[in-house]
């Protein structure tokens, strides 16, 4: 399986060339979820093992099943994230049980965030957050490398300004 | 922009104006260093600003030149009225008194006891600081505050101990309203509100002014804005306005006995009465009082803020004005409403009643915007059909009447829509052959609702981003729902359980529409003196102009006030 999306359908539109995001999203997500499932997991499994109360299994089995599903997931999630850069506007998509996509004008943004937390530093990815006059607009590219997210900044506020209008 | 205070040339230039042969200082230098006005911290220290003697002004004159480093020099400050602090003052006793009567009403008996005797004396003593404490502090911010107007821009200067210097882009203005709260209105003075989209908080508020000074700068500022020729030594007059929608009272009344709030209300009664009943307990009713208070206050807030609800046309755009204690008086220009309802309960069905709000970019962040966002609080078919003509006079079909019509009370294909696909019977059984479409010249319509009909107006050049969604459901019944990006607000335009490739399609068009509506829409349009468009030329009629003049350049709503902080950098 090589993209969730191989079907066309509405989210789909023809003649858009699809970018994917970093893998190493997927990479830091799940360190992400390592840190905060996995780390109570074992403790958890620790204390079972030490008390010797039966009963608290449940927490360790459950952290792991979720830790699981996460592993299971997130590469899933992050395959299915996508934009793609048309002449005047740019197409963000993501998901796969609930999908969405969003079409944002470049001379609708107002202004253009990049951002990149210590684990993301870490494994050199940054996200990209356009922001129109609309608290609406769910336009956020997560796991762009470093340097493409300088790009994508750059031209998404040039591009903006080339087609600024009014509100 | 902010450019001022980091800009020394601004400041140098500034300073170096030799406008000071006339200057004045409004505040005395011992109270509080004048030029704490703002540039101070990056200012040139070698311009000895301090060595100009201080004189004392009267009060209302016009006070500073060329002082501030944000504004360009030569410009007129004004300060509000003088009786301003006397108007705000009142906040903190206000608060005292509430205090007071909570803490007094936890213990009315031992209230009485400590105010025998000398008692009093420390309330009153209470009372004289907190008045002090509070005229003090307001007459030091009124000293504090001032404004000034140019061609492009308002500035506002103000705060005691952070300074705060503000301008406003005219030609970002997205609506200026006049407020009167009940006691300024009784002395004669209103506050005048400039909205610019910048995020709650952005207005530019100038509190408070004289009631016809405020509808002057109102009109001149409107008409800066739209761009016309400033005649020098002329005040501009407001523009002469046709009124068209108007609700009376009674109206009012019988349709708030028909709303949700008051059903709430008759639930909360018939509750009280039962409880009492059963329990035999009349102290039931105090359990159950506050949160009747709190319908009773409902309904009052909604009954004093559309008391008197007009609703008139004017070369400056759309005049709206209500309220009854606290009157207001709202002007939209042409082409800053960023979307429309037009909504009907179930109770309302019968008398043909509709309600209509709007989106405007600035409105809806601070606390009152339910009463701004109102466009018709209640009105029949036909003031529905005029308040969407208010804001959109040409509405891209031969027949707007009856596609409105269909739109309000239609179902299925009526008025040309498309609706849901067939496969949103399971998911809303009840909405899915109303819940549509209809995409005109000018505008996309929205329709939904059985229950509660709503109908969704957005014009084409007003669009932010477009949105598809689907979730597990819908996917496997082939659907979409379609969503407009709009500005906050109590509009949000979204259309569910369109089949998937309708949905799609509508999506894309909708996005060369929109940006075709855009480049049509541009901002020359609004702002060149030399095309009398929209804005300038009067009469209701000229609002047809192709591409209703957009918010000029307003791309970037952030930037349209500035504001800058130097106290609180430090």
């Amino acid at each position: 399986m090589t993209s969730p999306h191989v079907e066309s359908g509405p989210f789909d539109p023809a003649g858009v060339e699809w970018k994917p995001v970093s893998p190493r999203l997927a990479t830091a997500r799940l360190a992400t979820c390592a840190i905060t499932l996995g780390v109570p997991a074992v403790a958890g499994a620790v204390a079972a093992l030490w008390s010797g109360v039966a009963g608290l299994w449940a927490v360790p089995v459950a952290l792991a099943a979720l830790l699981v599903w996460c592993v299971v997931l997130v590469p899933r999630q992050v395959r299915a994230m996508g934009y793609a850069e048309r002449a005047d506007d740019l197409l963000i998509r993501k998901g796969i049980l609930f999908r969405s996509m969003v079409v944002v004008p470049y001379g609708r943004m107002q202004y253009v965030d990049v951002q990149a937390g210590p684990l993301a530093r870490a494994y050199g990815i940054a996200q990209v957050q356009l922001h129109t006059a609309s608290p609406g607009t769910d336009a956020a590219i997560d796991g762009l490398p470093a340097d493409e997210a300088t790009r994508l900044r750059d031209q998404l506020a040039s591009r903006g300004e080339a087609r600024l209008a009014g509100l | 922009m902010t450019a001022g205070p980091q800009d020394p040339a601004v400041a140098r230039a500034d300073d170096a104006v030799p406008h000071d042969a006339v200057r004045h200082d409004a505040v005395p230098h011992d109270a509080v260093p004048h030029d704490a006005v703002p540039h101070d911290a990056v200012r040139d220290p070698t311009v000895p600003d301090d060595a100009v003697p201080a004189d004392a002004v009267p009060a209302d004159a016009t006070v500073v030149t060329g002082e501030a480093a944000a504004a360009p020099p030569g410009l007129v400050w004004n300060r509000m009225h003088p009786v301003t602090p006397a108007v705000k003052g009142w906040k903190v006793l206000v608060v005292l008194v509430f205090i007071a009567v909570q803490q007094a009403g936890d213990d009315l008996l031992r209230a009485r006891e400590a105010l025998a005797g000398r008692g009093w004396l420390v309330v009153l003593g209470v009372v004289v600081a907190g008045a002090l404490l509070g005229f003090g502090y307001a007459a030091l911010a009124w000293r504090m505050t001032r404004y000034a107007v140019d061609d492009d821009a308002v500035y506002l200067h103000s705060g005691v101990l952070f300074r705060q210097q503000r301008k406003a882009r005219l030609d970002r203005l997205q609506a200026v309203d006049v407020v009167q709260p009940m006691l300024a209105r009784l002395l004669g003075l209103a506050e005048l509100k400039l909205e610019v989209a910048g995020g709650p908080g952005s207005a530019v508020s100038l509190a408070f002014l004289r009631e016809e000074q405020s509808e002057t700068l109102r009109a001149e500022l409107l008409a800066r804005a739209a761009g016309l020729q400033r005649e020098e030594g002329r005040a501009a007059e407001p523009s002469p306005e046709q009124p068209v929608i108007e609700v009376p009272p009674g109206r009012l009344v019988a349709a708030m006995l028909r709303s949700g709030s008051m059903l709430a209300f008759l639930a909360g009664v018939v509750v009280v009465v039962v409880v009492v009943v059963v329990t035999r307990e009349p102290g039931a009713v105090l359990f159950l009082a506050p949160a009747f208070l709190g319908i009773v206050g409902v309904l009052w807030t909604q009954f004093s803020r559309d008391f008197n609800f007009h609703a008139a046309i004017s070369a400056d755009g759309i005049r709206l004005r209500h309220g009854l204690l606290e009157s207001r008086s709202q002007t939209v220009p042409p082409g800053r409403v960023q979307a429309l309802r037009v909504s009907q309960g179930p109770l309302w069905r019968r008398r043909g009643w509709w309600r209509v709000d709007i989106n405007v970019a600035g409105y809806g962040g601070a606390q009152d915007a339910a009463a701004e966002n109102v466009l018709l609080p209640v009105g029949d078919r036909d003031a529905a059909l005029t308040a969407v003509w208010l804001v959109l006079p040409d509405l891209g079909v031969a027949d707007p009447r009856g596609v409105l019509t269909a739109a309000m009370e239609g179902t299925g294909t009526d008025g040309g829509f498309t609706t849901s696909a067939r496969g949103a019977r399971w998911l809303d059984p009840w909405a899915w052959r109303r819940t549509g479409y209809r995409v005109t010249d000018r505008a996309l319509l929205l329709r939904t609702g059985r229950w509660v009909r709503r109908l969704v107006v957005v014009p084409h050049e007003r669009t932010q981003s477009l949105g598809l969604e689907q979730g597990p459901l819908q996917r496997r019944l082939g659907l979409a729902t379609f969503v407009v990006h709009t500005t906050p607000g109590p509009v949000s335009p979204r259309v569910s359980h369109l089949s998937g490739a309708v949905a799609g399609r509508l999506m894309d068009e909708q996005t060369t529409r929109a940006r075709h509506a855009r480049a049509g829409a541009g901002p020359e349009l609004w702002l060149r003196p030399t095309t009398p468009t929209a804005a300038s030329s009067s009469g209701a009629t000229s609002l047809g102009g192709p591409g209703g003049p957009g918010g000029p350049g307003g791309s970037s709503g952030a930037a349209g006030s500035t504001t800058t902080d130097p106290g609180a950098a430090l």
